[in-house]
């Protein structure tokens, strides 16, 4: 038993999640710099002021299109691709799925539906390729980054938006939307990491997403046929349930923060008086966003961290394969 | 006019009565304009004149100075008009509306979904082993190894992604 899970991605998609994690973390450091300079002061001059921060922005942004443009190309053009946009699409079990995770939370259910669960255990077969807060995260990140990108294109030139929406108001308008946007995704983002990264059987990261499955062991024991996941062979790490609770505690703190910081620090309409933000009444607002910007850090550090033990996973796997042909050769192995 | 008979004659010296009285008539004394009615008349319409002549150079005064004269208020279409136009646009307000309430739903969903994953994450954790915990049917599972090693791979395993308990149990 290990708590090394079935592989279901290929190289392809574990290392486009990587680009695309580190891209879309970029994005929401300088973006959110922007909306939120009042309480993000020290990020807008950690990211080289009001000037550094917009060219980080627009350059992550370019590196999004290109890399949305390739996966939707890859997803048309080749057959798995198109298999798996079939896969996608929710189902009515995705809904039954949701209904149990609440029974099971509240008690009265004694295992996650398949497609919730993200530890499969000994049943590989019976979990799909994306759990049902998978298939959202996907649509959630297809609309929300299709908007994104096209209202972020045009509110590039403020000149060139002022030309086609008449007003400078307009335009300032479509700045406070591009941002309002990307709320939803800041926020789902959040969870995102808080899901992968405090499973019981994960913490601290899910190595599903970043080891692929051609290299990831298919088998959990020699006796198939459980009727369970074995999860309850699995050790649990002595630092989880603090871990879990901080984390946990951080993210609904970053979640509502954003949150109320979007609808307070609005940008349309635009003021008749001059509004100072900041200082002490707004205290609370400031640390909270802090902190959610700390969960988004932390998502971005167990990125790096699980591509870090896929490294140090397939150079074990190499030795394993030289050691193997040591022993073939009459000498003896650990393994 | 030289041959009017007229313009021979001699000039006659006019009494100061007689001027007075000559100025005092500018038309015929037969009509019925009298210089009365005379001067009345063109009184008027020099009035009249004139007052079209304000009223045309009025009209004329007010293009120019709509053409190029600063207006700063929002009535008088000045700088700040096209800030209000766009600040006030309906359908930019419903739009700012609209995706402040998808992020509100959102938002709310999400946490519900964070709770959820809390709780479900916690009723997992409880099933595993607890730190230290050791059990016989867990040995066997996952390869065989003795207990003592067992215990450290369990750890090092869940740290870095299970690598070392695929191992056989090592430690790591």
């Amino acid at each position: 038993m290990t708590s090394l899970d079935h592989g279901k991605f290929t190289r392809v998609t574990t290392v486009f999640h990587s680009l695309l994690a580190l891209d879309v973390f970029l994005l929401f450091f300088s973006g959110y710099a922007i909306m939120f300079n009042d309480e993000l002061w020290w990020l807008v001059e950690a990211l080289g002021g009001s000037m550094g921060v917009i060219a980080v922005h627009r350059v992550a942004g370019l590196g999004l299109i290109t890399l949305t443009v390739f996966w939707m190309t890859l997803l048309i053009i080749t057959p798995g691709g198109r298999d798996n946009f079939g896969t996608v699409l929710p189902g009515r079990d995705d809904v039954e799925a949701a209904i149990q995770d609440v029974k099971f939370a509240l008690g009265y259910a004694d295992e996650r539906h398949p497609n919730a669960r993200q530890f499969a255990g000994y049943k590989a077969d019976e979990v799909p390729l994306l759990s049902y807060v998978g298939k959202g995260v996907v649509w959630i990140f297809a609309v929300e980054l299709t908007l994104l990108m096209i209202s972020g294109l045009l509110i590039w030139s403020k000149t060139g938006i002022i030309s086609l929406f008449t007003t400078k108001a307009s335009a300032m308008a479509f700045v406070a939307f591009h941002g309002f946007l990307g709320i939803v995704m800041l926020m789902g983002v959040m969870f995102h990491i808080f899901e992968h990264g405090t499973h019981p059987a994960f913490y601290p990261v899910e190595m599903k997403a970043f080891l692929p499955k051609d290299i990831t062991p298919e088998y959990h024991a020699e006796d198939e046929d459980h009727d369970t996941t074995g999860i309850e062979d699995l050790e649990l790490s002595p630092t989880w349930n603090w871990a879990v609770n901080l984390f946990g505690l951080m993210v609904v703190i970053g979640i509502v923060s954003v949150l109320v910081g979007s609808i307070f620090d609005e940008t349309y309409p635009i003021p008749r008086e001059l509004t100072v933000g900041g200082g002490p009444t707004n205290l609370l607002l400031t640390i909270g966003i802090n902190v959610g910007i700390l969960v988004l850090f932390i998502g971005l550090v167990l990125s790096m961290y699980g591509n870090v033990m896929r490294r140090r996973y397939e150079r074990q796997l190499a030795e394993e394969r030289r050691a193997t042909t040591a022993a073939d050769g009459g000498e003896t192995s650990d393994d | 006019m030289s041959d009017d008979p007229q313009g021979e004659r001699e000039p006659v010296r006019e009494t100061p009565a007689e001027a007075r009285e000559r100025q005092s008539h500018y038309t015929d004394p037969d009509s019925r304009l009298t210089d009365r009615l005379a001067v009345i008349i063109s009184a008027l319409v020099g009035l009249v004149v004139t007052g079209l002549a304000y009223w045309w150079a009025q009209g004329f005064a007010i293009f120019t100075e709509n053409l190029y004269r600063v207006q700063p208020t929002i009535e008088g279409g000045g700088v700040g008009s096209d800030w209000n136009a766009g600040n006030t646009d309906p359908m930019l307000d419903a739009m700012i509306a609209l995706i402040h309430a998808v992020d509100v739903i959102m938002g709310m969903a999400i946490l519900v979904f964070v709770f959820l994953h809390w709780a479900a994450f916690r009723r997992l954790a409880a099933r595993m082993r607890q730190p230290g915990e050791r059990r016989s049917d867990a040995v066997a599972a996952d390869g065989g190894r003795s207990s003592p090693a067992e215990s450290g791979a369990r750890q090092a395993g869940s740290d870095d992604g299970g690598t070392d308990a695929d191992n056989g149990g090592e430690p790591g």
